[in-house]
């Protein structure tokens, strides 16, 4: 159940050239409800301003149910990520979470393929986790500007069998990270997706290129902007074929042939 | 402890009684339900629906919503379920509910307003009707209702013909003579008014060279409005009897107190839940610990205070301005 807590800044890590992976403590006993594909909102005002009015959506990276704290990679981009990116070790934020659907990962899945651009690698390490304490195998392609953009090896779980691609070359595939994704269509039981929305585009179409009885199936995590997070103001709604989802409370995550893209 | 109650509709035999004048506003609390696992939903005076129109809705395309300094835009398009999808689900949930529920009704001809209201009169777990007047007259050629002092008075007298619960209409700071349109929803039996709408606004996208909304244009609200719909309030105290319910930008106690002293008996906040849930209740308890603080025993003492040449103190138990036309007049 959401809630409004103060968390404070243990830990900040750079990483991914410009970003910071943050580790932020919870109320007692929240860690152990959250999972993968979930989110909380972050009020990231300015002291005694109005400005940013509304808060600020960020994906669970990961939890710790032992210490009672969570991580967040934070990507400074525009005025309230940069703000949160300025936050210092023992600062507070306020927060309201956690938030959305999840990722479900088929009973029947042995094989899953996530796909990450960019900061979309935040909730796709968490599920990994989650996969291979099931015994799943899983493989992780991952896409960025450059080698320094992506995501360090040794922040992926060791069992995980990582991929990466670059725009520049600089490291692994030259090109767009769902260039990878024809390798895997056959191997893969479930697709994982999380990034921009022209990666959504160029991954549903290798998928459907390739894929034979509708599987692999693709669940995405959807970015719309946000007022209310609890499905109150309507105002992030994705299309489906079933009507208008709210994106913070039905999603972020879609199954891919639900959404009418 | 100072006494927080207001009655919204002391004209009305059905009474619309209110423990404290703290309400939620339409189209940010979605149906209250949302809001309840996260804040205490029973410590608030009333809160108000999304609107409903006659048939369901699938509102706007995206992008629905953007940021402005010190505000926001919307353009939902008014999503709902529709009167029929709304009865099935949500008035036996809130007959359970200790707060009362307001339902606002939004439509585009005035038999729709009133067939709307025939259906809540009867229904349980219902306290009173807002309507929105902020909407396109189809029959009128798509201009606003409450733009027009006639046709928010052909609303509000098909609506009050048609049902017995209080009637709080909300006015749009779009109208050319907001005192007018007051009025004229005052004399077609309202039993309070509440304003304000949101202003119609736009941004622009310069990278893409286009409206950032997907339907261009959106309704401002936020502190940014603040000072249009104090105006607005403290106008439209000057001119009626009947209770207002002040709104536009409320982001704490001090912004709820400049409505109340324009004039307003009770308040509602719409975008600042967003941000902050627990705001709603914060300034509940902010209002009665500064009413201690001040001396206050009854909000009835600040009601309308900022008016000049008005009696400092309105008559016990009476709510709403006093005949400040005349002194207008005079
Ligand atoms: C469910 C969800 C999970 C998210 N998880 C993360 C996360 O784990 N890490 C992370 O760093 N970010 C994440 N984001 C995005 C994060 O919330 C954005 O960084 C934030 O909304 C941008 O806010 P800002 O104040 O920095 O930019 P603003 O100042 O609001 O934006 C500046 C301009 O950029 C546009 N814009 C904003 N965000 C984007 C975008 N992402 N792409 C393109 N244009 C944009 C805005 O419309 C505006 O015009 C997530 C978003 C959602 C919806
Ligand atoms: C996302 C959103 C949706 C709204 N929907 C409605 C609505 O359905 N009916 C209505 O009468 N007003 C609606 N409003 C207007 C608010 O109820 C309120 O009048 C306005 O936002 C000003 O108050 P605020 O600045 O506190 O938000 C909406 C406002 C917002 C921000
Ligand atoms: S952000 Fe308000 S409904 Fe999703």
């Amino acid at each position: 159940m959401a809630r409004e807590f103060d968390g404070e800044i243990l830990a900040c890590e750079p990483v991914m050239g410009d970003s910071t992976l943050m580790t932020v403590t919870l109320p007692r006993g929240m860690a152990g409800g959250m999972v993968a594909g979930q989110f909380v909102q972050i009020l990231t005002r300015m002291d005694g301003s109005h400005d940013p009015l509304l808060r600020r959506p960020y994906s669970v990276y990961g939890v710790d149910p032992d210490t009672d704290t969570m991580r967040l990679l934070v990507r400074p981009y525009g005025r309230g990520s940069a703000w949160l990116a300025e936050r210092q070790v023992g600062q507070t934020l306020d927060i309201l979470g956690p938030l959305g659907n999840a990722f479900q990962i088929s009973p029947r899945a042995r094989n899953l393929l996530m796909v990450a651009g960019g900061v979309g690698a935040a909730p796709l390490v968490m599920l990994s986790e989650q996969a291979l304490a099931r015994g799943l195998s899983v493989t992780y392609l991952m896409g960025g500007m450059r080698a320094e953009a992506l995501l360090a090896p040794a922040l992926v779980p060791a069992a995980v069998e990582y991929v990466v691609a670059t725009d520049d070359g600089s490291r692994g595939h030259r090109g767009f990270v769902t260039d990878l994704v024809p390798d895997y269509l056959s191997w893969a039981d479930q697709i994982f997706a999380c990034g921009p929305e022209a990666m959504f585009l160029s991954l549903r179409g290798v998928v459907m290129r390739h894929r034979v009885g509708g599987k692999p199936t693709v669940q995405v995590s959807v970015e719309r902007g946000m007022a209310c997070g609890l499905g109150a103001c309507l105002g992030c709604v994705v299309e489906t074929k079933r009507g208008m989802r709210t994106s913070c409370v039905d999603g972020p995550i879609y199954d891919m042939d639900e959404v009418v893209w | 402890m100072p006494d927080l109650a207001v009655d919204l509709a002391p004209r009305n035999p059905r009474e619309l009684v209110l423990k404290n004048p703290v309400i939620a506003a339409s189209g940010c609390f979605g149906y209250g339900l949302e809001y309840a696992g996260v804040m205490d939903v029973a410590r608030l005076g009333a809160f108000v629906s999304k609107g409903i129109t006659p048939k369901p809705r699938s509102g706007n395309p995206m992008p629905r919503i953007t940021e402005t300094p010190a505000g926001m835009l919307n353009a939902i398009g008014l999503q709902n379920p529709g009167i029929r999808g709304f009865v099935k689900k949500y008035p036996r949930v809130w007959e359970t509910w200790s707060v009362p529920a307001i339902v606002n009704i939004s439509a585009e001809a005035v038999e729709d307003y009133a067939l709307m209201a025939r259906i809540l009169d009867e229904l349980p777990g219902i306290a009173g009707i807002e309507v929105n007047i902020s909407c396109p007259n189809i029959a009128a050629g798509g201009y606003c209702f409450g733009w027009d002092a006639g046709m928010s008075a052909d609303v509000t007298r098909a609506v009050r013909a048609a049902t017995t619960l209080p009637l709080i209409v909300k006015l749009s700071p779009g109208a050319m003579d907001i005192v007018g349109v007051a009025l004229a929803v005052e004399e077609a039996g309202a039993d309070a008014i509440s304003l304000i709408n949101t202003l119609v606004g736009m941004s622009i996208d310069v990278k893409r060279r286009r409206p950032v909304l997907a339907n261009a244009t959106g309704g401002l609200s936020g502190p940014a409005i603040k000072p249009v719909a104090v105006r607005m309030v403290y106008q439209v105290a000057g001119a009626v009897r009947i209770p207002i319910v002040g709104m536009g930008g409320i982001m704490g106690l001090d912004d709820a107190l400049e409505f109340f002293l324009a004039g307003a008996s009770a308040v509602q906040i719409g975008t600042a839940i967003f941000a902050q849930p627990g705001m709603l209740v914060r300034v509940i308890d902010e209002l009665g610990a500064w009413m201690d603080k001040e001396g206050i025993a009854s909000l009835a003492e600040i009601v309308g205070a900022a008016h000049p040449r008005r009696p400092a103190i309105v008559e016990a138990g009476q709510v709403g301005m006093v005949d400040v036309a005349e002194v207008a007049a005079g």
